[in-house]
């Protein structure tokens, strides 16, 4: 048989044909008790939700779970025996002997030092937000970037994925101290990158000042405060680059943007004479404050920093390219 | 006899008895239909009066943008390969197949002989063609869907169905030769 005569064979079968034995009882009994299946799916869906809801309490609870590390904090005016739920709106304090741990949703945790306050505003999986009014608290965060804040009253650090320790005043007179990843710090009009190993001022009024790291000597950051919160203008500035050392190329990073536009080319050239900036970078960009240079200056010098701080006690790295000394 | 969107409008009100009516008319396209897709009378069977207990429930839904057996033949066509493609899987589960021309073959274990008095060879070759290849054949041969939509239909590439097609063919060829 070919192609045309199975064709021809095909178009002559008929279109229909009828089923061998009625099939209309067998329907019919199935469409009368049908009704019900109109219906099943109400109670199933309601389990269906409620059962959503569950999971959704479990995975974004509305509440944070606190422990007493030591005497007995209070949550709003319910004193803590050893441990409760800090809800949204709620403050937790400690005294000068009480201490607590805060469980920040499921992505990390934090400490309450004595005699901190501190109050839960947010608690969302997409947002976990903290307000300290004063004291002292150690976080410790295991999540992507920008999930975890802490208000201060001068600003707020935005969790870049790390751990430190924020101590302020009621005022906003404090510091923030990171040592793992990183933090930025915003207020309004300024904003700071404190990566690990590297600590950061603030004051009333004036916000974040310029991160340094642990080990800057006391005259660079006498020279910073001064710069930062002090009106030290050319002066201090003068100072700050007669003082700075490759390592410190992050504060000469953050120190271009603050000065005054007639500083910069200075300051600019100091920090390119400490750490050359990578191919892209140009002098006009930078000064300038051109988003794309800046940005390109602080991947090489966060790398060369992280570097140096990941391999400290390992291996000596050359502050001024990030690459090991033999 | 009363007019077919009459008898519609009234199975959408949830008369019994139109839509009774409507199983009387169409109920020998869509066993065929059936038949021919499954290639198992009583499979056919099943499927036929599957396809009238959701035709009940869905009736509502058809809203006369296409003839009612157009849209009945689509429905007809939804259900019998859901139905083998869930099969399918149920199958696949229980039987790991060592030897998939075997599965096949039990598949067809009881095909048309005593089923609706069938005796004419093509129809009978037709039930005995694997699966894919029946389905294929039966859409695009007989009942003149295009590639494309067969694809979409059952989940596969139009190349599978264009290869599915020829295969069918062949063996159909090979089998009304015999």
């Amino acid at each position: 048989m070919n192609e045309r005569e199975l064709h021809e064979a095909v178009s002559r079968l008929p279109q229909s044909i009828e089923p061998p034995r009625d099939l209309w009882p067998d329907i019919s009994a199935r469409i009368k008790v049908s009704p019900w299946r109109r219906w099943y799916w109400v109670p199933l869906a309601a389990a269906a939700v409620f059962v959503l809801v569950m999971i959704g309490r479990s995975i974004n609870p509305t509440a944070w779970d606190v422990t007493a590390l030591a005497g007995r904090p209070l949550i709003g005016t319910q004193r803590l025996a050893a441990s409760g739920r800090l809800r949204v709106g709620d403050w937790l304090q400690t005294d000068d002997s009480s201490r607590a741990l805060v469980a920040v949703g499921r992505i990390g945790q934090v400490e309450v030092e004595p005699d901190t306050r501190v109050q839960l505003v947010v608690a969302r999986a997409d947002e976990h937000r903290l307000a300290l009014a004063r004291g002292t608290i150690a976080a410790k965060v295991d999540a992507v970037p920008r999930l975890f804040f802490v208000e201060t009253p001068v600003g707020t650090a935005i969790d870049l994925g790390c751990a430190y320790t924020l101590a302020t005043d009621s005022l906003g007179k404090g510091v923030l101290h990171v040592t793992g990843g990183q933090v930025e710090f915003q207020t309004g009009r300024r904003s700071s990158r404190v990566p690990l190993g590297a600590l950061m001022q603030m004051r009333p009024a004036t916000g974040p000042g310029i991160p340094y790291v642990e080990d800057a000597p006391a005259p660079f950051v006498r020279a910073l405060l001064a710069v930062d919160f002090e009106k030290g203008g050319a002066r201090a500035t003068r100072n700050i680059l007669a003082l700075a050392r490759p390592q410190d190329a992050l504060s000469l990073w953050h120190l271009l943007q603050r000065v005054d536009p007639s500083l910069r080319a200075m300051v600019y050239d100091r920090l390119a004479a400490l750490v050359p900036p990578p191919p892209g970078v140009t002098r006009r960009g930078a000064i300038a404050l051109h988003s794309p240079d800046l940005e390109g200056y602080w991947t090489t010098i966060e790398r060369i920093h992280f570097r140096i701080m990941v391999l400290r006690g390992v291996r000596d790295i050359d502050p001024r390219t990030g690459r090991a000394l033999h | 006899m009363p007019p077919p969107d009459d008898l519609v409008a009234r199975a959408q009100a949830g008369d019994q008895t139109a839509f009774r009516e409507l199983y009387r008319r169409h109920a020998g396209r869509v066993y065929a239909l059936c038949l021919r897709l499954t290639g198992d009378a009583r499979d056919a069977d099943e499927r036929t009066q599957d396809v009238f207990v959701r035709l009940w429930d869905k009736v509502r839904s058809f809203r006369g943008d296409s003839a009612f057996s157009s849209w009945l033949h689509r429905l007809t066509v939804n259900v019998v390969l859901n139905e083998r493609r869930t099969t399918g899987r149920r199958e696949r589960r229980i039987m790991p197949a060592e030897d998939p021309g075997e599965v096949a073959g039990a598949q067809h274990a009881a095909p048309l002989q005593e089923s609706a008095g069938l005796s004419i060879d093509l129809e009978r070759a037709i039930a005995e063609l694997p699966d894919g290849a029946r389905e294929v054949f039966v859409l695009y041969d007989i009942e003149g869907y295009g590639h494309g939509e067969i694809a979409q239909l059952a989940g596969i590439a139009e190349g599978t169905s264009k290869a599915q097609l020829f295969r069918a063919r062949r063996l159909l060829r090979e089998k009304l030769e015999r």
